[in-house]
């Protein structure tokens, strides 16, 4: 059996025309994706069953038991946080927003390690942003800051902007020009017309510079900024105000390099500026499927997109006190569940450390970094393959994800909902 | 009225205590019961520290407020304060004297991050260093300190004074980056060195008695002028940002 149009669980280019081929409710082949979205489709390894840790040792145990021990350990945290979400659907996010304000948690997504200063600058300066749509049939200039889409993102570039048919490009190979922005010259560099190569943390002052060249102040900026030389400066300057339709796409290089959220701001006000003479919009490249889904469900739920604290029975946000490395940094925390992502994988040494320390539970499919760090793992239903639900684009427009196998496994969703029953019926009890 | 408020020490010393409530305008209420967080938690002050009050006060700035023990994750101490006065033996946590419009805070030891957020008035002493977002702003908020004095005689942390819209600051020590980032108004004296300052001011005033590392590129240079008896590098900025700030510096350094 073939079904068509599937979005692909994977990164944030969410590509939804993926076709896969289905024999005995296996997945055997799978087309139009990248070799990242076949390996999640095709993997095989996973956990059977809920286990737990007993006297040192991993045994297998019921869901019923790991619930229980779950919401033993959630309810007797004086500092409890609830950590990961980006892997899953926004049905499950909008359960583990109600559990974190029933139990007074610190609730954060993987947004705190990647996109977060994206967000600090959005909250200070705005979002002239757009959907993919609007890029791939309008832009003909395109500049890529600080991420590589051909490793991190390999579709974005086919599907949506330098290889793609615009609707008002004649001609997508000559017509559409390419800038790219690094420290060092990445295979999209390789593609570009421009390419700019700043010295490491140097992101902001080439920023101001092209701000002041942009109003045609050129005149005080210095002959070479952080390693790029005035005369490159002001040809991108030129290139940038004869653009039709510019589109800027950012990621890690701009947003977790020296002045982090700074980089951010400085790069949206020169697409302000770039406003009052054409027509340009600036874009975060979002890492996993539906990291920015969670940002919509905390903030229509919360007021905030990450990083809030329900301890005190409202919500209160401040990244940077409330914000996952933070906190671990701290040993604040006394427990912790992660749900839908990795932090062992990527996080900090000591961070790590901590989350070792205290009682951690993990909901998740596979065994992974994170589970030598668990009490308790609970494994559930992949979603986008074996669990529908909602996720967001990286432009913040909501697909739906398609369940195309069937599975025992209960959904992400299904396990919060008993986690919160359960410590509610703990709570009624005394 | 005096207050001598002693932290005890706590089992497990790495959850933070909200003290918003220790105030000398909270004292002034007799029938307040001052209460505190600890985490998910909330307990009367009495739970986490011995605390005995002497004397009457018959307005605010009769009360001063001795805070010992461990505190140096005890937060928003004299926050939205008044009047009166609070010393601080130790260390003390995030958010000391937010909102503060009058009266004193003294700290003996080092201070946490945002020390002063969003002050209107009043006067902060911090013999220690101070974390980062010193006398700044709140996330997304388009001012920061607003009026009053803060002096650090250590170092601030990073983005110390950000969006300071006004008052005055005194900073002994070093800063870290983009302190005075998006300037508004007030004046910021930084006596050691300091880097990325001054970004994308729009108004006020920045005096640098070190070195200024890794200069904005896009402010204009005005010659130079001589202040209390020093002299110093003129520029007008940030013009990235059509701003009018004055930024003095005695030396200064760009990334080329
Ligand atoms: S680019 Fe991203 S969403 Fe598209 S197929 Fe590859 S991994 Fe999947």
């Amino acid at each position: 059996m073939d079904i068509k149009d599937v979005p692909c669980p994977f990164c944030g280019c969410l590509c939804d025309d993926v076709k896969i081929q289905i024999e005995d409710n296996r997945i055997t082949g799978v087309e139009n994706c990248c070799t990242l979205g076949n390996a999640k489709f095709l993997s095989k390894s996973r956990l059977q069953h809920p286990i737990m840790r007993k006297d040192g040792k991993w045994v297998e145990v019921s869901y019923e038991e790991a619930i229980d021990e779950t919401a033993r350990i959630l309810s007797d945290a004086v500092r409890p946080l609830l950590y990961g979400w980006s892997g899953t659907v926004g049905e499950a996010q909008v359960v583990g927003v109600h559990l974190a304000e029933e139990i007074g948690a610190l609730i954060d997504s993987t947004t705190s390690v990647c996109h977060n200063p994206s967000i600090l600058a959005i909250q200070e300066v705005g979002h002239p942003g757009c959907t993919l749509g609007q890029v791939k049939n309008r832009a003909d200039l395109v500049i890529y800051w600080g991420c590589n889409p051909i490793e991190a993102h390999p579709r974005h570039m086919s599907r949506y902007t330098t290889y793609a048919d615009g609707y008002f490009i004649d001609n997508t190979a000559t017509d559409r020009k390419v800038i790219v922005v690094d420290i060092r010259r990445s295979d999209g560099a390789k593609v570009a017309d421009e390419f700019i190569q700043v010295k490491p943390g140097g992101d902001y002052l080439v920023l101001s510079a092209l701000r002041a060249m942009v109003r045609g102040k050129s005149d005080v900026v210095p002959d070479s900024v952080a390693g790029v030389k005035k005369v490159q400066l002001q040809r991108v300057a030129d290139l940038m105000m004869k653009a039709k339709f510019g589109a800027v796409f950012f990621g890690l290089g701009v947003t977790m390099s020296r002045g982090k959220y700074k980089n951010v701001r400085n790069a949206i006000e020169l697409v302000s500026e770039l406003n009052r003479k054409t027509k340009f919009t600036i874009s975060a490249m979002r890492g996993h499927f539906n990291v920015y889904g969670f940002n919509e469900v905390l903030t229509w739920m919360a007021g905030y997109p990450f990083a809030v604290d329900f301890s005190r029975g409202i919500a209160f946000y401040n990244p940077g006190e409330t914000s996952v490395i933070d906190l671990l940094e701290k040993k604040e925390p006394d427990a912790c569940l992660v749900v839908a992502s990795d932090p062992g994988a990527h996080f900090p040494k000591s961070t790590i450390e901590h989350i070792a320390a205290i009682p951690t539970v993990q909901i998740d499919p596979c065994v992974n970094a994170t589970t030598a760090l668990c009490q308790v793992q609970i494994p559930v239903a992949i979603t986008g393959i074996e669990s529908a639900g909602t996720a967001y684009r990286m432009d913040g427009v909501p697909i739906r994800m398609k369940k195309v196998l069937e599975t025992d496994f209960p959904t992400d969703q299904e396990i919060l909902e008993r986690i919160v029953t359960r410590i509610r019926e703990m709570r009624a009890d005394g | 009225m005096n207050v001598i408020i002693t932290f005890r020490n706590h089992e497990n010393p790495f959850i933070p205590i909200e003290a918003e409530m220790i105030t000398p305008d909270a004292f002034l209420e007799e029938k307040n019961e001052i209460c505190v967080a600890v985490g998910n938690r909330s307990y009367p002050l009495s739970e986490v520290a011995d605390f005995s009050i002497v004397g009457e006060a018959s307005s605010v700035d009769d009360i001063e407020v001795l805070i010992r023990g461990d505190t140096s994750r005890v937060k928003r101490v004299g926050e939205y304060m008044s009047g009166g006065a609070i010393t601080i033996e130790g260390d003390i946590g995030m958010h000391c004297g937010n909102f503060m419009s009058g009266g004193r805070i003294e700290i003996l030891g080092s201070a946490d991050g945002w020390l002063g957020r969003e002050m209107k008035g009043g006067e902060i002493i911090c013999h220690g260093d101070a974390g980062d977002y010193c006398a700044s702003g709140y996330r997304g908020g388009r001012r920061g300190m607003r009026g009053g004095s803060v002096e650090v005689f250590g170092s601030v942390g990073d983005f110390a004074c950000e969006h300071i819209a006004g008052g005055e600051v005194l900073i002994h020590g070093n800063t870290g980056d983009f302190a005075c980032a998006e300037m508004k108004g007030g004046t910021v004296t930084i006596l050691g060195d300091t880097s990325r300052v001054c970004a994308n001011m729009s108004a006020g005033t920045c005096y640098v008695y070190g070195s200024a590392v890794e200069m904005i590129p896009t402010f204009e240079k005005k010659g130079t002028v001589n202040h209390d008896g020093v002299l110093f590098h003129h520029f007008r900025g940030d013009v990235a940002n059509r701003g009018n700030g004055d930024l003095y510096t005695v030396h200064f350094t760009y990334l080329q």
